[in-house]
């Protein structure tokens, strides 16, 4: 076969792009534009809240409802913050960088997410586990035992999908980084 | 700042362009091609403000779209499923399983890359100008011929052997 062949293979290739329009791609791109500021907005307001919430209520009521329920709301509000930041900062990489660059970046990236997947978030699990248990003998006094049954049962349900889905996207992004590394 | 218009007129240019290489980059895989082009521009229109025109805006999207391809982490899912729609009608005659036949291996060869080289023949296939492609994947130029040449030469001789 010869070199020019390379390109004259390559071209037969059609381009079935016809679905596609700029103008659908801008309304799509507005849109993801739109959600993420939303969910920024809500981040923000979520953690004045807690904010405002320790300093003006809780250190004058101080009880262990009051712990459990910070604990729970912070360990996951931490999570998250960290998840949008490594997020945005891959974002602002790969429009910026070149393919060389921005594939040690990815290698760097992978080995930070690491970190996060196998110290960070087990730390925020844990912290939001123990907030929970703090919460149940007040749900315990409050709530009829149908219903603290329910949302024992519950807690833990989710709990577990939540950890499936974190195990679920640990895997994938370590066979990414060994594929890196290949 | 990129108008409407202008953004318009850059799809136009560079869409058909951008969905090869990304063909390229999924083994055959339209969807996933298909995907990621709408992905690069959907980036390029959130980020229209930040391009601040030390390359060109050609080099600038390109580098988008050979960065999205590279960090998808449903790569190691993709399968060369390559169809007779991913063939031209232009060409579609009695040669059409031969020409099936030989895309597909080509899609194996170039898969059997490293990420940089398959970028690199990616872009050279889309007679790319050797500058952007320097730019886009950050060789210098010297390097980059020396590179290229030897690739066209591994990738003629796997698709002509099968290895």
């Amino acid at each position: 076969m010869e070199n020019d062949n390379l390109n004259k293979l390559w071209d037969i290739q059609a381009n079935d792009i016809s679905n596609f329009n700029p103008k659908d791609i801008i309304t799509k791109a507005k849109k993801q534009r739109n959600g993420q500021y939303i969910s920024i907005s809500v981040m923000s307001l979520t953690v004045i809240v807690l904010i405002i919430y320790a300093f003006y209520y809780v250190f004058n009521q101080w009880n262990t409802f009051n712990l459990g329920l910070i604990l729970m709301i912070s360990s996951l509000t931490l999570r998250i913050i960290l998840e949008f930041y490594s997020l945005y900062r891959k974002e602002k990489q790969l429009i910026s960088m070149a393919q060389k660059s921005y594939f040690a970046y990815l290698k760097k990236y992978y080995k930070t997410r690491q970190m996060i997947n196998f110290v960070i978030t087990p730390i925020c699990i844990a912290v939001y586990i123990f907030g929970f248990y703090l919460l149940l003998p007040y749900f315990k006094d409050y709530f009829s035992k149908g219903f603290y049954t329910y949302i024992l049962i519950s807690g833990f349900l989710s709990l577990i999908f939540v950890i499936a889905i974190i195990i679920k996207s640990t895997i994938k992004e370590q066979s990414f980084l060994k594929q890196l590394h290949k | 700042m990129i108008t409407e218009q202008e953004f318009t007129n850059i799809y136009n240019l560079h869409a058909s362009k951008i969905h090869r290489l990304c063909l390229g980059y999924a083994s055959g895989n339209n969807e996933l091609a298909k995907e990621w082009l709408q992905e690069t521009f959907i980036k390029v229109w959130k980020h229209r403000n930040s391009f601040k025109g030390k390359s060109s805006i050609d080099t600038w999207i390109y580098r988008i779209a050979v960065n999205i391809c590279l960090g998808d982490l449903r790569k190691s899912r993709k399968s060369i499923t390559i169809n007779e729609d991913l063939l031209s009608n232009s060409s579609y005659d009695d040669n059409n399983d031969n020409n099936e036949g030989n895309i597909k291996k080509m899609y194996h060869c170039i898969d059997q890359l490293n990420e940089q080289n398959k970028a690199l023949i990616l872009l050279e296939l889309e007679n790319i100008p050797q500058t952007t492609i320097a730019d886009t994947v950050g060789l210098a130029h010297g390097t980059l011929r020396t590179r290229l040449s030897r690739i066209r030469k591994s990738l003629l001789k796997c698709i002509t052997n099968g290895k």
